[in-house]
């Protein structure tokens, strides 16, 4: 859509007015860069331990296993426990367990995928996990072909799996890798989501309750060799 | 709002016993997990530090900023346009909705939006537009306006809440926050499935790659921006920072300062609408860049106020806004930063009472994440006031006269002193205290009395107190020299 007559006018008089005027903090440079220091990382920390416990302070919940076959059985317990019946999953290729499609299958639940009204008969979400952030216990989503954003979002039970080896210390360092990668992946996908526990609202008084509108669960299977 | 207006509005709060539980509950809670994240940061002065820098710098090249955001939001297929004032931006979301034939509309929370009153203008369209997050659909439904940037129904109890949802939706009545929030969540989910179009506000716009980045912790923003087909964000021009760098720091430090989490629960970075290889997403994406008045305040001393990043920290930190809640103020932005950028934005005359709102105690800087200047600028407006208006009152200008020369005239300010104690003395007879003043002094003991000034003046016991000291050191002189003898 090329912008409409009376809306390059607009365009012209604000950018124009904010040109004219000098920029308002001159002792401030444009190299006066950051240097990041959110949270310190020290290098000898266990970081897997760390995740662990930010996770389950934002009140996700973890299951550390040590291998495939223990990472299917906590699956299967899982999603017989929520009574799940259908799941929006990512593609078996975006999720770091092999056998998920079998253990589904074998339980009889069946995978939806398609429009909204389709996919929000769902209650259970299976997905992957681009990158984990240790010090918020964050989980880090890119959208992208077989990945769909509803499988984190709509369902009252997400299920993310997770690599030990994805799990990154800070916030800052998923940046820093991106910058490496010439932003490439933040440009590529329509949505990057960082997801730090279970959906929550403290609207009500300022009281905490989870599971506001997004998934009232957020369990994490963690793959540690 | 007028100075009587104001006035009015603040003692209707101070009686509201509703309210004032709400707030008692509200602004405690605030208060302290802010301070419970922030001493659980490594360094939070630092911390601060960074933050400030990265929104001057932001500043300093916004316009710069501004078109390489728009590139780069047309480089990812998305589309930019651009609001003089709140009209302009609601004549183009009603165009877009023509355009895309919208009938139904969710929106995530966006401030902007309640500037331009976009919802009464969809409304009257005959659009049907629901507010999804939890706070501003129950505001909604009671057809009032947010009281608080982050927890818009600060001023409603639990209890006033179950009784709104009871009467409007049959819900059964509860005093439980949880029961509460699955009802509502049970009758957003359809809306979110019907809706054609989502709008969305914006916490951070990253000119780099074009993307908006939106901060919430309940999830109905990502519903908002991911369900519909047509996803519109709107920002005000001061929004856009550089740099992920920037974004890493000042997306933390606002999760901190607003609520007390490390980071809120879902941080969305939206880059352009659904690719076509991807499953699901907006199939259009807007960006709409609103000035309505921040280009003219970027002009002035008061440019810093633009590097808010409304986290609403100072509101729950001001002892004013504490007992009065958000609604007193008059419109969109209430609290410290409120009274600064609503007079700012709007027109100082339409605000005259707000940079008087403030003991200037300075609570609200000491917690602003981006260290603004907020008592200074409040006493900035001020003068400003003073010197555009003539709009003090013939008595009030005499009476600053006569206190100037008094203030400045030692004979007439003791003489003055004098005065004063005699009087008062005279009013309050033998039980010392007066019972009402006369006027216009009355307003002061309409609840309480006022004390008769002491026998002696101030000046009178310091003159005193000096010459006692004096006399005392002197005695002392000879004993402390001769300690310090070798």
């Amino acid at each position: 859509m090329s912008l409409p007559h009376h809306n390059a006018r607009a365009r012209e008089e604000i950018l124009s007015r904010l040109r004219r005027a000098s920029p308002p903090f001159p002792s401030t440079t444009a190299d006066s860069k950051p240097s990041l220091v959110v949270t310190r990382a020290s290098p000898d920390e266990d970081w897997v331990q760390r995740f662990i416990t930010e996770a389950e302070r934002a009140r996700a919940m973890v299951h550390r296993v040590s291998n495939d076959e223990e990472g299917r059985a906590v699956l299967r317990e899982l999603l017989t426990r929520l009574g799940a019946r259908r799941a929006i999953t990512w593609d078996m290729a975006h999720i770091p367990l092999a056998g998920v499609d079998a253990v589904l299958e074998e339980l009889g639940i069946e995978r939806v995928q398609g429009d909204n009204v389709t996919v929000a008969t769902a209650d259970v979400g299976i997905t992957g996990v681009d990158w984990a952030l240790a010090t918020t216990g964050t989980l880090v989503l890119h959208a992208g072909p077989g990945k769909p954003r509803m499988a984190s979002l709509l369902p009252p039970y997400h299920l993310a799996i997770l690599r030990a080896g994805r799990i990154l210390p800070r916030l800052e360092d998923y940046f820093a890798l991106q910058r490496a990668a010439d932003l490439r992946p933040l440009r590529e996908s329509s949505n990057v989501t960082l997801i730090t526990g279970s959906s929550a609202t403290s609207d009500i008084e300022q009281q905490p309750v989870r599971g506001a509108h997004g998934p009232l669960e957020l369990h994490i299977v963690l793959l540690t060799p | 709002m007028q100075a009587l207006q104001f006035k009015q509005a603040v003692i209707r709060a101070l009686h509201d016993a509703q309210l004032q539980t709400a707030l008692d509950r509200g602004t405690t809670r605030g208060v302290n997990h802010r301070l419970a994240a922030m001493s659980a940061t490594t360094d939070a002065a630092a911390l601060r530090h960074q933050a400030r820098l990265a929104r001057e710098r932001a500043l300093n090249q916004l316009p710069a900023l501004l078109e390489q955001l728009e590139r780069n939001v047309l480089a990812n297929g998305g589309h930019v346009l651009w609001a003089r004032d709140g009209d302009e931006l609601n004549r183009l979301v009603l165009e877009l909705c023509q355009k895309h034939a919208v009938r139904r509309v969710v929106k995530g929370k966006s401030m902007v939006t309640e500037e331009s009153e976009l919802n009464h203008a969809l409304a009257q369209a005959g659009i049907e537009v629901v507010e999804s997050d939890l706070g501003e659909y129950i505001i909604q439904l009671a057809g009032e306006r947010p009281s608080h940037i982050i927890a818009p129904m600060l001023h409603k109890t639990k209890e006033a809440t179950a009784e709104l949802l009871h009467r409007k939706l049959g819900m059964p009545l509860t005093d439980r926050p949880e029961e509460m929030v699955r009802f509502v969540r049970g009758v957003m989910r359809t809306k979110y499935l019907e809706a054609d179009m989502g709008i969305s506000g914006v916490n951070f716009a990253i000119a780099e790659t074009g993307t908006i980045a939106t901060v919430e912790n309940e999830g109905n923003n990502r519903l908002s921006t991911s369900a519909p087909r047509v996803h519109v964000a709107v920002m005000g021009i001061e929004k856009v920072i550089a740099t992920w760098e920037d974004y890493a720091i000042l997306v933390q430090l606002l999760a901190r300062s607003a609520t007390g989490q490390q980071l809120s629960v879902y941080n969305n970075l939206m880059t352009g609408p659904r690719r076509p290889d991807e499953p699901d997403g907006p199939d259009h994406f807007y960006l709409i860049i609103l000035d309505n008045g921040r280009g003219r305040i970027y002009q002035t001393e008061y440019a810093e106020s633009l590097a808010c990043i409304r986290c609403g920290a100072c509101l729950n930190a001001c002892p004013v806004y504490q007992n009065i809640g958000g609604h007193a103020y008059g419109w969109v932005y209430p609290g410290p930063i409120g009274s600064i950028i609503t007079p700012l934005l709007r027109g100082l005359t339409q605000a005259p009472s707000l940079p008087f709102a403030s003991s200037l105690c300075g609570a609200c800087q000491s917690a602003c994440p981006v260290e603004i200047a907020i008592p200074d600028m409040l006493l900035k407006l001020r003068r400003d006031l003073v010197q555009s208006a003539g709009n003090a009152s013939l008595g009030w200008r005499l009476a600053m006269l006569l206190w100037r020369l008094g203030m400045t005239s030692p004979l007439l300010y003791r003489l003055g002193a004098a005065l004063a104690g005699a009087l008062t003395r005279l009013l309050a007879g033998r039980s010392g205290t007066i019972r009402q003043l006369p006027p216009p002094l009355n307003g002061w003991t309409y609840s309480r009395d006022f004390p008769a000034f002491s026998k002696g003046t101030f000046r009178e016991r310091y003159r005193r107190r000096a010459q006692h000291a004096a006399l005392r050191s002197h005695d002392h002189e000879p004993a402390t020299s001769q300690r310090t003898r070798p």
